[in-house]
């Protein structure tokens, strides 16, 4: 029986040197106690190397969990991870309110511009509204190009351009087989889709689809490749109804911009997508749109005027002008008041531009911080009609040989 | 040598063939220490978990994860917990298949079955304590399942839930009745238990002049004994603690979840089988009354085993009772086993 005895101690010492080796073994917790929750969480046990996400979202400020969830207190992944919002992408649509929303941060007042969310949801990115209503129409299935129907529900109350509401779009309703093959193959183009197999079309969904520039970091700095994920990537096939994906292999920057049959100026594929295409044109303007063609204005005329009219300016003066927010946001330029900038027809500030002594301008790329400068068409030699002053018509004389 | 107090615990000397493993299977000694277990990781638990909805699974979280050796201590308690009801289960059937129920242990037989039953209602109510996403489906069946017995049905629903939802409000009642209520009938009944052992004229034997061996064992080759095995189940436990964590879910947050692949805790798998069958009156409530019922009567209503078999296995003259608990639990553990496929 003694001798019983000193085994099972011998072998519950074991056990005990066991115990304290497995302890050792794991990682140290890094407790983190955000300013604005106040409550610990311990994710940087195992995250300590990302990247700080944005310098609007500092991690001593924001912590993890107010914008992923996720268990704060767990040390174990499968746990800590199991509520995360959207997976790893909480800027996902179905969870980018709990995610990015509230009064203090994206669901803001409107006329402050703080409405990023209701923006986002009712743009064409994200609703879809003119391929759907082009698609039915083509078919029959509707009498006209208005648009019924968005990727999901969506409902604008303070409507400016009359449609106060979009039905989720579901093509097993649809009787056309051509729309219910539309639904099937082209409908991975939009914020709330998964992209497409493949390196060029990698990209996150919602918010992240754009800003995400790479891992965990979030940027008003977007470069063209991240507009690429989804444009410049093929064509509609209308008559199979499939996407065919772009065959070339660009290798330049010049080859990379635009499909092969697309024209442009030196310009276009010099600047990124952003220096001339504005906030609502890329996030919406919190109306719904009926297409692409309703809210997307920017054209060669917005920067360089016409023969007979110069682009519209505008001397900052107010220090919390939307313009002083984005320069902030982006810090390429120090803008600052008492500067001209050119403004867009709508009145959008280009706040990466200035109006130089000379009457010329300046531009700041954005996600290249290169500088440019140009002159306004008038007093070029430029013969255009007044009439005729669309980008098409630049492209004329101006477009790149390739 | 004067006895220890842990000695003197025990009688001095007691019949060598009932002192053998292979005759009480260790399980109501076992059963003593996990429940010593219990009491003291539970203490341990106690100074970090919070009962407070918002916090009770927060809380659980730090003591598994951020608490030195917290997830040691709750695992512990876990498993012995798990173990109890297994061991507890075996020292009824050995006490039914020895016979050793019969007069004058009759009552104390009724003891030790309502301390099953409180073992069974403590793991419950543990169970529920992590108040993550995981518990709400069997919190909301279980107490549910109250509310179909006629008449008193609601009354004692609310007596168990109290006022608001189940998955909301009901925690703080879950606690006081874990901590509190049931631990310390458990605790009343276990030295009642044992102290109708010693009352009852110790382990089940045959009387003096029928016994075949009168050979005895000394306290101190007893303890020897119940040392060693403590030893091993100790080693067991730690393993099991450090190889198979206790279950832990997210948190609730807003609106309790109702997950589709919920489950009952296992030892209530065999009931939450049965209520697929149709009328949870019958099924979840009646039923398992009626066979605890029959359980609780074995000592009273079946044949009584001859004085000559007390304290032998499987003994001709109470066959009936060995056979009728041996269908119950075979159909536990089928009705479990259903349950866990399907």
């Amino acid at each position: 029986m003694k001798k019983y005895l000193a085994l099972a101690s011998g072998l519950l010492l074991l056990t005990l040197a066991f115990i304290g080796w497995m302890d050792s073994r794991r990682p140290t917790p890094i407790a983190l106690t955000p300013t604005l929750t106040g409550q610990p969480e311990y994710c940087l046990t195992c995250h300590s190397d990302l990247p700080e996400i944005s310098t609007s979202h500092p991690v001593k400020t924001f912590g993890c969990v107010i914008c992923h969830g996720g268990e704060r207190l767990a040390l174990d992944a499968n746990l800590a991870h199991s509520s995360m919002r959207g997976g790893v992408n909480p800027s996902d649509l179905s969870v980018v309110e709990a995610s990015c929303g509230g009064s203090n941060c994206h669901s803001g007042d409107q006329a402050a511009g703080r409405d990023h969310i209701q923006r986002v949801m009712t743009s064409v990115q994200s609703t879809y509204a003119g391929a759907i209503a082009n698609i039915r129409y083509t078919f029959g299935a509707q009498p006209d190009l208005k648009a019924y129907f968005g990727i999901a529900t969506v409902t604008d109350e303070q409507t400016k351009t009359g449609i106060t509401s979009l039905q989720a779009f579901d093509p097993s309703h649809e009787s056309s087989p051509s729309i219910q093959k539309f639904g099937v193959n082209c409908l991975t183009c939009h914020l709330h889709a998964q992209p497409r197999e493949g390196e060029a079309y990698a990209r996150q969904t919602g918010c992240a689809a754009c800003h995400a520039t790479s891992k965990h970091t979030l940027s008003t700095a977007i470069p063209y490749t991240q507009c690429n994920a989804c444009h410049n990537r093929g064509n509609y096939n209308l008559r199979t109804m499939t996407f065919e994906e772009r065959a070339d292999h660009p290798t330049t920057r010049l080859h990379d911009y635009y499909q092969p049959i697309a024209q442009f100026t030196q310009c276009e594929y010099t600047l990124d997508c952003v220096d001339c295409h504005t906030r609502t044109e890329a996030m919406g303007d919190g109306d719904i749109h009926v297409n692409q063609k309703s809210i997307e204005y920017a054209q060669c005329k917005t920067c360089h005027g016409t023969p007979t009219k110069l682009p519209r300016t505008q001397t900052l003066t107010d220090p919390n002008d939307i313009a002083s927010t984005l320069a902030m946001l982006n810090p390429v330029t120090n803008l600052k008041l008492g500067d001209t900038i050119l403004v867009t027809e709508k009145g959008e500030p280009l706040w990466n531009t200035r109006v130089l002594a000379d009457g010329t301008y300046a531009l700041i790329g954005k996600a290249t911080r290169q500088y440019f400068t140009f002159r306004p068409v008038m007093g070029s030699g430029c013969t255009q009609s007044g009439e005729d002053q669309s980008s098409a018509y630049c492209h004329e004389c101006h477009a790149v040989e390739r | 040598m004067r006895p220890s107090f842990f000695h003197h615990l025990h009688p001095p000397t007691i019949p060598a063939a009932q002192a053998r493993w292979r005759y009480t299977l260790g399980a109501g000694g076992t059963a003593v220490f996990l429940m010593l277990v219990l009491g003291l990781t539970g203490i341990l638990e106690a100074f970090y978990y919070s009962p407070n909805p918002q916090e009770a699974a927060l809380s659980v979280q730090t003591i598994t994860y951020l608490v030195p050796f917290g997830g040691l201590v709750r695992n512990l308690h876990y498993w012995s917990a798990q173990l109890l009801i297994l061991v507890a289960g075996i020292h009824l059937l050995r006490v039914v298949f020895t016979a050793a129920y019969s007069r004058p242990r009759r009552f104390n037989y009724l003891l030790g079955l309502g301390l099953f039953i409180l073992a069974l209602l403590l793991d419950f109510t543990g169970y529920i304590l992590r108040w993550d996403e995981g518990i709400c489906y069997p919190l909301v069946t279980g107490t549910n399942l109250l509310k179909t017995i006629p008449l008193i049905g609601n009354f004692i629903y609310r007596i168990a839930i109290g006022g608001g939802e189940a998955c909301t409000t009901a925690l703080l009642r879950f606690y006081i009745w874990h901590i509190f209520g049931l631990t310390l009938l458990a605790v009343i009944l276990s030295v009642w238990h044992a102290f109708r052992v010693r009352r009852d004229g110790g382990i089940a034997v045959p009387p003096p002049h029928l016994r075949t061996d009168t050979a005895r064992i000394s306290r101190n080759e007893l303890v020897r004994r119940e040392v060693l095995a403590i030893l091993i189940v100790s080693i067991l436990l730690i393993l099991l603690a450090s190889f198979f964590p206790a279950p832990i879910a997210p948190a609730m947050t807003g609106k309790p979840v109702m997950t589709e692949n919920a489950r009952a805790p296992w030892f209530f798998l065999w009931v939450q089988q049965m209520l697929k069958w149709g009328d949870p009156f019958a099924f979840g409530v009646l039923i398992p009354l009626i066979l605890l019922a029959i359980l609780a009567l074995v000592p009273y209503i079946f044949p009584q085993p001859a004085d000559s078999d007390i304290g032998r296995w499987f003994p001709k003259s109470n066959r009936v009772a060995q056979i009728v608990v041996i269908v119950i639990t075979l159909t536990v553990i089928a009705l479990t086993l259903l349950a866990l496929v399907s």
